[in-house]
């Protein structure tokens, strides 16, 4: 009955009640939306990391990461192979040199590691032959004389082996796409000239297009002016086996992009064969072992058991490899509880003020109560029980259309396109897919349910001071 | 059999600069099934003594009794649930509980005595047959007239078969329809149930039903007639 009648009463003054559910609503919704974006970021960059830039494990040689020293290689190939191979959870392995060398085009210059690699076992490990630039090439596929590199999208900017330019072909394009006349005309001007980097095409379009147009078709421009030259080269400079400078000139054989600066700036993949031949080094001398499993959750496990059966080289798993992944991961999940916390603080005050209104409104009912024979413990439980169904409905409100928002922005994506360039730097795509575990609603209701208790005890304590005879007197 | 008995009772109200005695040496013994009125003008202490009688209030000085049971000897938490299951309590405005229907408020004293469904539901059912009410189970206060209410209400003070009933002003906010009728209801209650009814009141309506009739002034007890 006590339940029966804390849950009426929720509904006595339904507007001041309405505006209490609604706050409680707008504050879990944004909190659970935030957490779901921040947390859709992470995964996102997560599962980036590991499908197309680390995997994860690795295993080198312990002194490896120290100078990046292509002489330290991994002793006995073939049996750690096996040894990998063998391993249950291993799902694929492929070997890798890495040298640290010098890009260089005829205008610029950057420094990269070069990752020597075999391409159809790096298929097996790394989906980032998946994300070859339409135009740019493929992954190694077609047979050529020359060597071969395949770069990042930034460091294709940085040398200059992506130009933008305006012409014929670029001005049909953005007319299909709609762009209006007026843009056009001022786009016309620029017609069969070339700019050198993205930097310099930009500066010249925020000159002539006005902030709302910028706004409205800066993207589609920019991405219509992009130009590959084909067959594009560059120059790769490096120390060899026996410390000798060394080089030679490698095609363009594809241009990835992931939506992470760094390490489109720094990696350049190239075919171990092509290497070994530069370097004075065999196939059998490999640096590293990159390894996929076949599920995240055995990372730490599989790495144990591997570190035991080679214990004389290095084996590490992505969170060690890639530190701040792993203190991203594990800080986000205290962070969420923090935010969602903070959120419930600020609603509780709300409700502390609500649960005082009723208490004073009903006090001669709640003298009448006493009188009649409900005990302190009970009337406690009555006000406690509003509150908590106060903050409950709106909470239960706030999770129903944040799952619906969510599930809503999942499908496509929240598109934040115009911090593409910072998001990027720190290896965040600027498209969002919100994301958020049922576990976190199960945590939220608890939190819910513990700040409509912790909200109430003021209140309900109040109303057990009440003296039933003067609480009756009131009017 | 002596169900209430008052022993030399006073209730002093020390306010900053006054003190009040608003029951001054009150002696009264109380039998089962009796039909009173304690009478008096605004002031004389009838609700004063109505409350310490339903151990609402305490006495400054002396003791009262209920079924040989000394309030005083009660804690806090005994005291209520002593009055729930042995005192019965009728208020001048009603109080019933305004989002529970005619049936839930007279069942909600059972509710917290943990009665089963069933046994609550007949009883419910009794008790609002009793008041002529059986019609309106369903219907909140809002939607009751002030002599519906007032019967609902003794329908609950009845639920948990106490000892007696108080009835502050019972008939204070009721037009004379409506308190014939509440006066007619209890005394049938009374002589056909044996229940005891203790009012306080200055309605003469309510005196001409009583059958003892204690005259309070100044807090004392002036005079105590029974009729037959």
């Amino acid at each position: 009955m006590i339940w029966k009648t804390a849950w009426k009463n929720v509904w006595r003054n339904k507007v001041r009640s309405l505006v209490v559910i609604i706050s409680v609503t707008i504050g879990i919704f944004g909190g659970i939306f935030a957490v779901a974006v921040m947390n859709g970021a992470i995964e996102q960059r997560v599962d980036a990391a590991l499908k197309k830039e680390i995997a994860h494990i690795h295993i080198n040689h312990p002194n490896l990461r120290d100078n990046y020293d292509m002489q330290l290689t991994i002793p006995d190939l073939e049996h750690v192979l096996e040894t990998v191979n063998g391993t249950p959870g291993v799902e694929a392995v492929t070997s890798r040199t890495i040298i640290t060398a010098m890009a260089n085009t005829a205008t610029k210059s950057a420094g990269v590691q070069i990752v020597g690699i075999d391409p159809d076992t790096e298929r097996k490990v790394l989906e980032l032959y998946k994300t070859t630039m339409p135009g740019t090439g493929s992954f190694f596929e077609t047979e050529s004389r020359h060597h071969l590199a395949y770069i990042g999208q930034d460091l294709a900017k940085e040398l200059n082996i992506i130009r933008y330019m305006i012409n014929e072909t670029v001005l049909d394009s953005l007319k299909n796409n709609e762009v209006p006349e007026e843009i056009l005309v001022k786009l016309a001007t620029y017609n069969g000239q070339r700019f050198k980097s993205e930097k310099a095409f930009k500066k010249e379009m925020k000159s002539i297009l006005t902030l709302k147009e910028q706004h409205a078709y800066a993207t589609d421009i920019t991405a219509a002016a992009w130009s590959f030259r084909q067959r594009s080269k560059m120059t790769l400079t490096f120390i060899d086996k026996d410390q000798i400078q060394t080089g030679a000139v490698f095609r363009i054989a594809g241009i990835y992009d992931i939506k992470n600066s760094m390490f489109e700036m720094s990696q350049v993949l190239v075919k171990n064969e092509d290497l070994v031949s530069l370097t004075g080094m065999t196939l059998k001398e490999m640096n590293q072992l990159v390894i996929s499993l076949e599920d995240t959750e055995m990372t730490e496990e599989v790495t144990a058991s591997l570190q035991a059966d080679l214990p004389d080289l290095e084996v590490m798993h992505w969170k060690t490899i890639q530190p701040d992944l792993a203190m991203m991961t594990d800080m986000i999940q205290k962070f969420y509880g923090f935010f969602m916390v903070l959120i419930l603080a600020a609603l509780a005050f709300g409700i502390v003020n609500t649960m005082l209104m009723v208490v004073l409104e009903r006090t001669k009912e709640l003298g009448m109560l006493t009188a009649i024979g409900m005990n302190k413990k009970r009337v406690f439980s009555m006000i406690m029980l509003e509150s908590v169904f106060l903050s409950l409905v709106g909470g239960v409100v706030g999770m129903v259309v944040s799952k619906f928002i969510i599930t809503l922005t999942a499908k496509n994506g929240i598109n934040m396109m115009s911090y593409e360039e910072g998001f990027e730097a720190l290896g965040f795509s600027a498209h969002i897919y919100p994301v958020i575990s049922t576990s976190f609603f199960i945590t939220v209701t608890i939190l819910i349910i513990i700040t409509g208790i912790l909200s109430s005890i003021y209140p309900a304590l109040k109303a057990l001071k009440l003296d039933p005879s003067e609480a009756l007197r009131t009017e | 059999m002596k169900i209430l008995e008052i022993r030399n009772v006073h209730k002093i109200y020390n306010s900053s600069e006054v003190k009040v005695h608003a029951v001054n040496g009150v002696t009264l013994d109380f039998e089962k099934g009796e039909f009173a009125a304690i009478v008096g003008p605004s002031g004389s202490g009838k609700t004063t003594l109505l409350n310490m009688i339903g151990g609402l209030d305490k006495p400054t000085e002396g003791e009262i009794l209920v079924d040989h049971t000394n309030l005083a000897d009660l804690k806090s938490s005994k005291l209520i649930d002593f009055r729930m299951r042995n005192i019965g309590f009728v208020f001048q405005s009603y109080n019933l509980i305004p989002v529970l229907t005619a049936k839930e408020n007279v069942e909600f004293i059972m509710s917290l005595q943990k009665w089963d469904k069933k046994k609550r539901d007949e009883r419910t059912l009794e008790l609002l047959k009793a008041v002529g009410l059986e019609d309106r189970v369903n219907s909140r206060p809002s939607k009751l007239s002030g002599g519906q209410q007032q019967r609902v209400a003794v329908a609950r003070a009845l639920a948990s078969k106490p000892k007696f009933v108080l009835a502050d002003e019972p008939t204070a906010n009721l037009d004379s329809k409506s308190t014939e009728t509440l006066l007619d209801i209890m005394e049938q209650l009374n002589r056909e149930e044996g229940i005891t009814f203790i009012f306080s009141t200055h309605d003469a309506r309510v005196v001409k039903k009583a059958r003892r009739v204690i005259t309070v002034e100044d807090g004392k007890v002036v005079s105590d007639e029974r009729k037959n």
